[in-house]
């Protein structure tokens, strides 16, 4: 109010300097003007700095390329779930509707490959990725440590309301971490096993029979676990979980506020305000 | 009761009239040695009395199928009578009315016919003057001498199905094999390409499954029951059910006719001769397809291996997805306790 007020006398002290009388109801008319075109005018300039601020208050939590392999895995392993689980349950009523909506077995076995294609690329891209710079440091933070084992026993304690005292994770807990290294294991089971089946004719000749009976078995298999995993265990922790619901984006946008650092990943936050400290 | 003495009576007076009326006929009929020359061909007219006595048609004189004939000695030949002449739907006479020759008439045999190509009738099969009940061990129609009827016209194949086991079965009187009409089927008959046939590739499997399905039967004989169950899980199983023709069904590898167990040498399915079955269709197949078990069921014992890895994965995933739940569980469990706290 006191610099509305100020720009106001300014601009009737120029009139009057230049020798213009004026009158009472003119000059009120004016200030009334004036006084909301300049509250216009601030309340934009406030914004745009709060909105900088807010900005500032980001931390890019993973790079572009980690952002690219993840969205290239999921979208390779949702093709994958839903192509494949109507075959595991070909018996199924809805294996049934699924196959007429999409043009019948043939189409959804086009359809799997490139789903295992993009696992295929993954796989070789995240292999060659750990061979950067950038690859080697999120690696040695994915390495599971003790501090992961105390830290798990510390969050059931935290969730039995036996302590009040959250673990303190550091760029990844070991909940990112278990995801982390179930992919591996899948990945070897799903991409060995379905070489195999994928090129059956070739290995036919080469070996027994018997591998592809359990090449089929497991892959069977581990399908389920791990459609079962992501469906509970991963949309939990990214979808579902109260925290994030509906939806946590971090892994698409790179973005994380400073709050959820500093809640989620307090020792991460505390080793990168060291850092900018030093500088 | 004595309305229905009378009846009985009337009907045997009946009966013995028409053996009497038809004595006529068998006069000349009656004789091995009667025949004619037509076309240049002799052509036997001898009608057996004491089969004739015996078939379905017992009752029944000459002239109800032969009307035309008046006149004992006919002077005209006799004009060609046909089954439908009384097995139509309302006929008078009580002659048994099925949907058999309305499925003939669709079959292949009856299309072939209808074309006037040279084809199986009804006579052809169930005889003219000897029809008896199927249930009658010597009716042609009967199981244990189906194959010889239809082996008529079929002889090569004939010889095929007594290579078999199907049909080395059914000489060792073994009844509940299978014999042509049990996968043909009987009036309907239908070219495999054609998807009504019960062997069309997509109709294959259900009707092997009819007996290889039955544990009764299969037990009796020491066959494994459970095959075309594990088929149906494998992937030539899945494939078919969902339209892919070309995928193996039973007889793509058991053939058909002359169908043998593994043990026998000649059975494409004996282990030296898998790889030639398989390499049919998956040209890389070497000996290494003899290496290991077929029509696997994984929670079966007999699977070997595969029931091993099924089990690690039954339990792994059991106890993985248990824990990861529990996790949830408690997370959401405690975030309630802190709310309703405050």
């Amino acid at each position: 109010m006191k610099e509305e007020e100020k720009i106001y006398e300014e601009i009737i002290n120029e009139i009057e300097k230049e020798g213009f009388k004026v009158k009472e109801e003119f000059k009120e008319k004016i200030k009334k003007e004036v006084k909301e075109k300049i509250k216009k005018e601030l309340e934009k300039e406030r914004k745009k700095v709060e909105k900088k601020k807010e900005e500032k208050e980001y931390f890019i939590r993973f790079s572009l390329n980690i952002r690219l392999q993840h969205l290239t895995l999921a979208v390779g392993c949702l093709l994958l779930i839903i192509t494949g689980l109507p075959i595991k349950f070909h018996e199924s009523f809805w294996a049934e509707i699924y196959f007429k909506l999409t043009g019948g077995i043939q189409v959804s076995r086009f359809l799997h490959r490139i789903g295992a294609t993009l696992l295929v690329i993954v796989a070789i891209w995240h292999t060659i990725y750990l061979f950067t710079k950038e690859g080697r440091r999120e690696f040695k933070e994915l390495l599971p440590t003790k501090k992961d084992f105390f830290d798990f026993f510390q969050n059931i304690k935290y969730f039995l309301k036996l302590t009040d005292e959250r673990p303190k994770f550091g760029r990844y807990s070991y909940i990112e971490k278990f995801d982390y290294w179930a992919v591996y294991w899948g990945m070897v089971i799903m991409i060995g096993s379905g070489t195999l089946m994928w090129f059956h004719n070739f290995f036919l000749g080469i070996i027994p029979k018997f591998i592809l009976d359990i090449a089929r078995e497991a892959h069977s298999d581990e399908a389920l676990l791990a459609t079962l995993a992501i469906i509970i265990w991963h949309w939990y922790n990214a979808h579902f979980n109260p925290e994030v619901f509906p939806f946590n984006p971090t892994i698409f946008t790179g973005k994380i506020s400073k709050e959820r650092m500093m809640k989620e990943h307090p020792l991460e936050y505390e080793k990168i305000m060291k850092e900018k400290n030093k500088e | 009761m004595k309305k229905l003495f009378l009846i009985f009576l009337v009907l045997n007076l009946y009966s013995q009239d028409i053996v009497s009326r038809n004595r006529r006929c068998f006069l000349c009929h009656g004789k091995e040695d009667y025949k004619i020359i037509e076309d240049g061909k002799e052509k036997s007219l001898y009608v057996s009395p004491g089969e004739y006595y015996q078939s379905v048609h017992k009752n029944f004189l000459c002239t109800a199928c032969h009307y035309d004939v008046t006149t004992i000695p006919h002077l005209r030949k006799p004009k060609k009578i046909h089954c439908l002449q009384c097995h139509y739907a309302g006929n008078v006479v009580g002659a048994p009315v099925k949907e058999m020759p309305e499925k003939y008439k669709e079959s292949i045999h009856g299309k072939a016919k209808e074309k006037g190509k040279e084809a199986p009738d009804c006579i052809d099969c169930h005889t003219t003057h000897y029809v008896r009940n199927p249930l009658d061990s010597l009716s042609t129609i009967n199981k244990r001498n189906v194959p010889n009827t239809c082996g008529k016209c079929h002889t090569l194949i004939k010889e095929e199905y007594f290579k078999g086991i199907h049909g080395k079965a059914l000489l060792k009187r073994i009844y509940e094999t299978a014999v042509c009409n049990d996968c043909h089927r009987e009036h309907d008959i239908f070219s495999p390409e054609d998807p009504r046939s019960a062997l069309n590739p997509k109709n294959v499997v259900s009707t092997c499954e009819k007996c290889h399905a039955d544990v009764t039967i299969m037990k009796k004989y020491g066959v494994p029951v459970r095959q075309v169950e594990a088929f149906k899980e494998s992937f030539h199983g899945i494939a078919l059910e969902y339209g892919i023709v070309k995928s193996a069904n039973c007889v793509s590898c058991h053939g058909y006719h002359d169908i043998l167990p593994s043990k026998d040498p000649k059975s494409p399915i004996h282990p030296k001769n898998l790889a030639n079955t398989c390499g049919k269709c998956h040209p890389r197949a070497s000996e290494n397809v003899a290496k290991g078990k077929y029509h696997v069921i994984p929670y079966e014992k007999e699977a070997g291996v595969v029931y091993y890895v099924y089990n690690f994965f039954k339990w792994f995933t059991f106890f993985v997805i248990f824990g990861l739940i529990v996790h949830i569980i408690l997370d959401l469990a405690g975030r309630g306790l802190r709310k309703f706290k405050k």
